[in-house]
């Protein structure tokens, strides 16, 4: 899914010409507000997780929204190390810093700091979700020349699809046919001088033409919202299974007449927000006062929509009502949301720095989207199973961070271990390994040798202590690696899980 | 070109010409086997038919030995002469696809009268010299010069462990029937060829204590197979990890898996000894024993092509530090009582269709079905199932029952997208097999149908009483000549 996809405005960086143009012309609303942001930013390297990553420039579009912020794709800014924005109607580059990201939703915020660089914008109006067939235009800086591109085209379709930026989100977009090239992303869609989305991604020539997306208003509008306290929180979810209730016997089964209402709860995923309030077999009837089709349709402004929309709009902490058929009778649920964190594994990182912990040449990483993607061309099969029954199995209440060992560095103290790279580790010296962070304690327990065993029938990895400690120096010299080990998690959270914790070390 | 020069020669030297063409004349036979496997999507009906053309070797007595490969999935076999168009059908008497051979019989007894056959000759080293011969369309033999480069446990086209095979280097050009073709040496079946790249010029060929294994074990009518130890095992080289393991001064392997029904397990091995001899033959560190024609051999070839099912097994191991002899039974239990088999040729496949339902049992040929990525593209709870039924141990009894596919009936409504469910209960009870899910179905005249699955949707009803009039219906709609093979 996620290949299929470019990601616009991260591949190209052309040259800008300077000076030319003045500003004397009749400025729309667009040309007043639209930004040329260039970046450099520096990709983590998750083969290598202790390099600084590699570094790269691209250019893309972002707009001025109150005469004082900048809008673009978090996809334009992740990983950024320098950030100079361009105006139109001023040659000048002004440094900028990003305030917000919302990778989730591939939008952020970015800002400058002279005020100068404000002068003649406007405050940009947002309009709703276009019509169908309604004619948009697009404004970036594509590849072709150095100068704004505006290019028109009409709205095809208003549906969710996956946002690839981060790799596991889905929300509503807007499929244009204006044309959506590299350099395009973060610049704004408009319709009567008004913001109708923010061009974000498309297909590569090769699989579809004339098939471009943007982040619709709603979207735009939520992140806008959320990070009015100062901070971006997670796009929430229910965590729920539900498939739709059309089958007559089904509907007999569950005796719910044939009113062509309701779905059925297949799965509630344990700590999300559904936990402990919604079970499996519970038929849903109605979502804040909405009915629920049996397809799991409500109807929002007069459209269908899935009931998830009704979610989407909200934020942590907020709650739905759900009116729920349960044992043949009626109850009214009330579920507070929280951002789905058990499934953060799914999703790709960017600014935190990968984490590992070197061990004599044995390197452990936690099973991420980003390792994924670098390990999957030789990914043996339970590595791959285990990354994609994680969420599905709720493997994350036994271990929230599946650990992998991600390489062997070859050194000749582990010439025996170079064909263990890519196990799953199950335990370290008779501790279950849960998360990245039982990997230093466990090393460091045990007796003279270090116990390594892995899921499956594979070998275990055994390691004398006194020589690792030893040659630990020899291979971090040759490697380049400064630091044995980095573990802290920053501002993300995992599951917490639910094994039975007895006996375990607090 | 190179090989009608070495004919001429031969051809030119008239006194030894006569003996050879004596033997040749006598010894090979055209197998042409017409192809029908089954539609693992579509469990009722057969895939197109094709043939396979290849030469099979008559082997003193009559019968005829080639590649299980090439009769699998057969509807039909024939036999032809070489020099002239007769031919006869044959039996397949016995057959091993892990093996790779296949023992032919003529329907007409007589048919192959007059034909000496071929028989076996000694193992080979590498070095050794040999031919590999081919039938002429006129039933002329072309004998092209090989050689063996190598002697050593390598893969099998249908084998998940390995057997000993010689890699052969050869020129062979095409030919007709070429399919199976025999290697010999002094006029003696030393080998049959199973693969060849062109471009290389170098192939594998079945060797032939494999044949006289197969042709052992074919004699008595009863025909047992290869047998297995049932283990996975590891090196035992780190010395940290012999360290650990207590293993001793030198030699042996780590068993890393012990099935318990397997030939070890029953003879009492576990997982984390230290497997030092078998039947006498020490094992070094990297699972070789040292094989008195072949030098230092995987240990593969000496468990499984050297014993025969039932032959005692002699086990010296170290567990814990402690040396310790046990005594077992060769056996194949390991690799045949499986919930999912892995192998399965000429069989056809099971299913059941209920109001639209299609449920199938699960086996390594249905997941092969969905190609080379199969372990990307199959449903992924099927290959979780397949791929690590042994950790998880189950009874061979329970087989893994799912959803294939529905087919849409007016009492599937809403169900039509649903494929690759594992099924779990059937009103509440465990289901084991597809007979036993029939029955249950069958018995069930009025009320629901409650069927629970491993994934989601997790459950999907039909009523009973609507069955009757949809099963029907079904069968004249998709044109299913039956809705269930149990």
């Amino acid at each position: 899914m996620v290949s299929r996809f470019f990601q616009v405005g991260l591949l190209f960086l052309l040259p800008l010409l300077s000076g030319c143009g003045r500003g004397d012309w009749q400025l729309s609303a667009a040309r007043k507000n639209v930004v040329m942001i260039e970046v450099t930013s520096q990709t983590w390297d998750y083969r290598l997780p202790w390099n600084p990553g590699t570094v790269s420039s691209a250019r893309g579009a972002g707009f001025v929204i109150d005469r004082k912020r900048i809008v673009t794709n978090a996809h334009v800014i992740s990983g950024a190390r320098n950030l100079t924005v361009q105006r139109e109607a001023d040659p000048r580059k002004y440094p900028a810093k990003v305030i917000f990201v919302a990778h989730d939703c591939d939008l952020a915020m970015i800002e400058v700091e002279d005020p100068e660089f404000y002068k003649g914008t406007t405050d940009l109006q947002f309009g709703e979700i276009p019509d169908l067939e309604s004619v948009v235009s697009v404004y970036g800086f594509p590849i072709g020349g150095d100068r704004l591109t505006v290019t028109r085209g009409v709205v095809s379709r208003i549906d969710y699809n996956s946002y690839t930026h981060s790799g596991r989100e889905s929300h509503l977009a807007i499929q244009i046919d204006a044309p959506i090239n590299p350099g395009n992303s973060g610049g704004p869609v408009m319709q009567d001088n008004r913001v109708v989305g923010v061009a974000f991604q498309g297909f590569r020539g090769d699989v579809a033409q004339n098939v471009g997306y943007m982040i619709p208003t709603p979207v735009i509008r939520r992140f806008l919202k959320d990070v009015e306290d100062g901070k971006y929180d997670h796009y929430v979810d229910i965590a729920i299974r539900w498939m739709p209730l059309e089958n007559p016997a089904m509907r007999n089964y569950y005796q719910r007449p044939n009113d062509g209402l309701g779905v059925v709860v297949t799965d509630v995923y344990s700590e999300g927000s559904s936990d402990g309030v919604l079970a499996k077999g519970d038929v849903l009837l109605a979502i804040d006062g909405h009915p629920i089709e049996s397809d799991g349709s409500v109807r929002l402004d007069g459209q269908p929509v899935q009931l998830e929309e009704i979610v989407e709009r909200k934020f942590a902490g907020d709650t739905v009502g759900l009116e729920v058929w349960r044992n043949q009778k009626m109850e009214k649920k009330t579920i507070t949301l929280r951002p789905a964190e058990m499934f953060s594994m799914y999703e790709s990182l960017y600014e935190e720095p990968p984490r590992y912990v070197l061990y004599g040449g044995l390197v452990f990483q936690p099973l991420t989207a980003n390792l994924m993607a670098v390990l999957v061309s030789n990914a043996d099969l339970r590595l791959r199973q285990t990354y994609t029954l994680f969420g599905q199995d709720q493997l994350y209440r036994e271990t929230p961070e599946p650990v992998i060992l991600s390489s062997v560095l070859p050194d000749r103290s582990n010439v025996y271990l170079t064909g263990l790279a890519g196990q799953v580790v199950r335990e370290i010296n008779g501790k279950r390994i849960r998360t990245l962070a039982d990997v230093l304690p466990a090393l460091e327990s045990g007796g003279e040798r270090t116990v390594i065993r892995f899921e499956g029938d594979q070998r275990p990895a055994v390691l004398k202590k006194s020589e690792v400690d030893q040659v630990m120096p020899r291979i971090m010299t040759q490697y380049g690696i400064s630091q044995p080990h980095r573990t802290e998690l920053g501002g993300r959270r995992l599951a917490k899980g639910s094994w039975n914790r007895d006996g375990e070390a607090k | 070109m190179k090989h009608f020069g070495i004919i001429f020669v031969f051809w030119a030297m008239a006194g030894l010409l006569c003996a050879e063409e004596d033997s040749s004349r006598g010894s090979l036979v055209r197998v042409r086997a017409s192809i029908q496997p089954y539609d693992q999507f579509r469990p009722w009906q057969k895939k197109s038919p094709y043939g396979l053309n290849g030469t099979g070797v008559v082997l003193p007595g009559g019968k005829v030995l080639a590649t299980a490969a090439l009769v699998a999935n057969r509807t039909e076999v024939g036999l032809e002469k070489p020099g002239s168009a007769e031919k006869c059908a044959a039996e397949v008497e016995a057959i091993d696809y892990e093996a790779n051979l296949a023992l032919l019989q003529p329907v007409d007894r007589n048919f192959l009268k007059g034909f000496s056959g071929l028989a076996l000759g000694p193992a080979l080293r590498a070095g050794d010299k040999g031919e590999v011969w081919q039938l002429e369309r006129n039933g002329e033999m072309l004998r092209n010069q090989a050689e063996i480069l190598s002697t050593g446990v390598g893969r099998y086209p249908s084998d998940e462990a390995g057997f000993l095979v010689y890699g052969v280097r050869v020129s062979l050009p095409k030919r007709d029937d070429s399919y199976t073709l025999p290697v010999l040496k002094d006029g003696q079946l030393v080998g049959m060829m199973m693969g060849y790249d062109r471009d290389s010029q170098e192939g594998s060929a079945i060797p032939v204590p494999m044949i006289e294994h197969f042709l052992k074990d074919a004699a008595d009518g009863k025909y047992e197979g290869f047998p297995t130890l049932g283990v996975s095992w590891s090196p035992l080289r780190d010395p940290n990890l012999r360290e650990e393991v207590k293993a001793p001064k030198s030699g042996g392997l780590l068993l890393t898996r012990v099935n318990p029904r397997g030939t070890a397990g029953r003879a009492g091995l576990r997982e984390g000894d230290v497997l030092i001899s078998v039947d006498g033959f020490k094992l070094d560190e990297d699972g070789n024993y040292r094989d008195p024609l072949y030098g230092p051999t995987a240990v593969g070839n000496l468990i499984r092509t050297r014993p025969t099912v039932g032959s005692p097994a002699k086990f010296r191991i170290s567990r814990g530090g402690k040396e310790m002899e046990l005594a077992g039974t060769y056996d194949r239990r390991a690799r045949d009582e499986v919930a999912i088999p892995t192998l399965q040729f000429d069989q056809a496949p099971k299913y059941f269709v209920v109001g639209g339902l299609v449920f199938q049992e699960l086996t390594g040929a249905y997941l092969q079905e969905w190609g080379d990525k199969w372990s990307e593209r199959a449903p992924q709870r099927l290959v979780e199932y397949f791929t690590f039924q042994q950790d998880k141990r189950p009874d061979p009894e329970k087989k893994v029952i799912f959803l294939s596919q529905v087919l849409p009936s007016p009492i599937t409504l809403g169900y039509q997208q649903l494929s690759g469910l594992v099924l779990v209960k059937l009103n509440g009870k465990e289901i084991h097999d597809l007979a036993e899910l029939a029955k249950c179905i069958d018995e069930t005249k009025t009320g629901n149908l409650v069927f629970e699955f491993r994934d989601e949707p997790g459950k999907l009803v039909l009523r009973a009483e609507d069955l009757p009039a949809v099963s029907e219906k079904i069968g004249q709609a998709y044109g299913l000549p039956a809705l269930r093979r149990l």
